[in-house]
């Protein structure tokens, strides 16, 4: 056998190593959990329809306030408000869900899946107060985490910063930036437009190489399109961005009635999160010059090459996975 | 096909596979381990006083000596993370840990003008000593790259805004260490080897 036959085999039997997963997913099951309020919230739950092999392996959780010995769930005077998770679905089980019947005997029901594994409830009454700063401080702390997490929207937010170098021009990009994100967000989240994920991460990564190509055009002094029109560039990819935003709400399985408030707070908590990065960058910048610790001029392009680096990476990598499931 | 060809376009496969979990994998790990690895030490008596101490020492000896640091101290930190979990090098005791900060406070008490070599390897062992207690917190999830990222990162953003503030407060190149603010930096080392002289009394008495 040549070389060439056995590299054949070796990759055959990895592919099947890599496929054997997906094969095994099709035995998975659903199940049903209900949760009956007995008193002011107290509820009474119980799995109706539980598959074989997935009762160990998954874990329910509940919102923080709540308290659940199955069958009791006490969630005190706040009632059922929150996040439910049912994690390490998938194996046995591919889909749950979850029905809550309120004392005047209405029922909500809520799909659980691996891919949305969490849930937000509004409680079974009309919403209060209290409901509102709960949804309030849940979709903040959110939003502040999709931003911080996305090294994929803060290199974008840092090559603006690269090409613009601050002052009230920053200021109107990064607006235009928010502004653009604000409008698709909302109108994804509303479902009046929709894109494939797949091929918009490999959009949103594109960005990232647009604007690490803009940078290494001003560094040998060409006037590129951001360089002109910083703005219009932001607002452009900003509109990308949002649609990217609202695929990570979208997982979290929102409530029609909460979806407009949900938005609200999540969009509040990624610009927090998107100022106090800009902040963060700007301070840096101010201490660089400070220390004068500025990049000889051999490596004054390695940053702009580092960006376009990892997101052309990125890019790649998105593309092969559309083009895989295509 | 020519072997070449061939080979050239099964590597192009392979190379491509592997972006696709390399991406995977940031996606699914959502940098939430680079997270861990920068906010640990902020969380860390010994870390949060020694850095602040180093980066007032650095930035008091004035910019053409404090920004070797920017490099220096990350670059220790992950070699010192590198250390503990490829050769399982253990962190200091605590006594080692207080008699550098008490040395730092020290240095910058008496305003000393030491060397530029001398402060990298200041920094730099600084920097391996608490790589290696930062990596106490590994546990086999972490995605270790991802936190030495962090911790650097950490590393490097603390020094650089330690140093520049110093700086802008101080004026080393203009102001001597006799002026107010010379003194109230000094005061500050004054402090600085006081905790440490009461860290190494609470690591002898336990």
């Amino acid at each position: 056998m040549t070389g060439w036959r056995v590299l054949q085999v070796v990759l055959l039997a990895l592919a099947a190593l890599l496929h054997s997963r997906s094969a095994t997913a099709h035995q998975a099951t659903l199940g049903v959990l209900e949760f009956r309020e007995m008193r002011p919230g107290v509820f009474i739950g119980r799995w109706t329809t539980l598959p074989k092999d997935g009762a160990n392996r998954i874990e329910l959780k509940m919102p923080a306030h709540c308290l659940l010995r199955l069958p009791e769930l006490n969630c005190g005077d706040k009632g059922l408000v929150g996040q439910m998770t049912i994690a390490n679905l998938g194996e046995d089980m591919s889909a749950a869900i979850i029905r809550v019947t309120s004392l005047n005997g209405e029922t909500r029901s809520y799909t659980i899946s691996a891919a949305n594994p969490v849930v937000t409830v509004l409680g079974t009454d009309a919403p209060t107060l209290d409901t509102w700063l709960e949804l309030g401080k849940t979709y903040i702390n959110f939003g502040i985490d999709h931003i911080l997490l996305g090294a994929d929207h803060l290199l974008f937010v840092l090559g603006l910063i690269w090409i613009v170098q601050g002052g009230w021009r920053l200021l109107k990009t990064i607006t235009a930036f928010t502004i653009g994100h604000s409008a698709s967000l909302a109108a994804t989240a509303f479902g009046w437009i929709g894109v494939p994920e797949g091929p918009l991460n490999a959009c949103i990564a594109l960005s990232i190489v647009f604007v690490g190509v803009e940078i290494v055009k001003q560094q040998r002094g060409e006037i590129g399109l951001t360089a002109r029109y910083p703005w219009a560039v932001a607002f452009s990819f900003g509109l990308v961005h949002g649609i990217g935003f609202a695929s990570a709400l979208a997982g979290l399985g929102l409530e029609r009635r909460i979806l407009p408030a949900a938005l609200l707070f999540f969009n509040v908590g990624v610009e927090i999160g998107q100022i106090l990065f800009v902040l963060l960058v700007l301070a840096l910048i101010w201490a660089h010059r400070r220390l004068g610790a500025v990049l000889p001029s051999w490596g004054a392009e390695l940053p702009a090459y580092a960006i376009g680096s990892v997101s052309m990476f990125w890019f790649l990598g998105r593309l092969v996975r559309v083009l895989a499931l295509a | 096909m020519s072997l070449r060809l061939r080979t050239s376009l099964l590597t192009a496969l392979l190379l491509l596979t592997q972006v696709q979990i390399a991406d995977a994998h940031i996606v699914s790990a959502r940098l939430g381990d680079f997270y861990a690895g920068a906010l640990h030490p902020l969380l860390t008596l010994q870390d949060v006083v020694a850095w602040a101490a180093l980066g007032l020492l650095a930035g008091s000896l004035g910019a053409a000596s404090g920004r070797w640091l920017v490099a220096v101290f990350p670059l220790g930190l992950c070699l010192g993370l590198a250390l503990a979990v490829a050769a399982g090098l253990a962190p200091t005791p605590p006594i080692v840990d207080a008699a550098t900060i008490l040395v730092i406070g020290l240095l910058l008490a008496a305003a000393l003008r030491i060397p530029v070599a001398l402060l990298c390897m200041l920094a730099f062992v600084l920097g391996v000593m608490r790589g290696v207690a930062n990596a106490g917190e590994l546990v086999p999830q972490t995605d270790r790259v991802l936190y030495a990222a962090g911790l650097a990162s950490a590393g490097y953003v603390a020094i650089t805004l330690i140093m520049a503030l110093v700086l802008a407060f101080r004026r080393p190149e203009t102001e001597p260490a006799s002026s107010w603010r010379g003194i109230a930096v000094r005061a500050i080392g004054g402090w600085l080897a006081a905790i440490g002289l009461m860290m190494a009394g609470l690591s002898l008495a336990t």
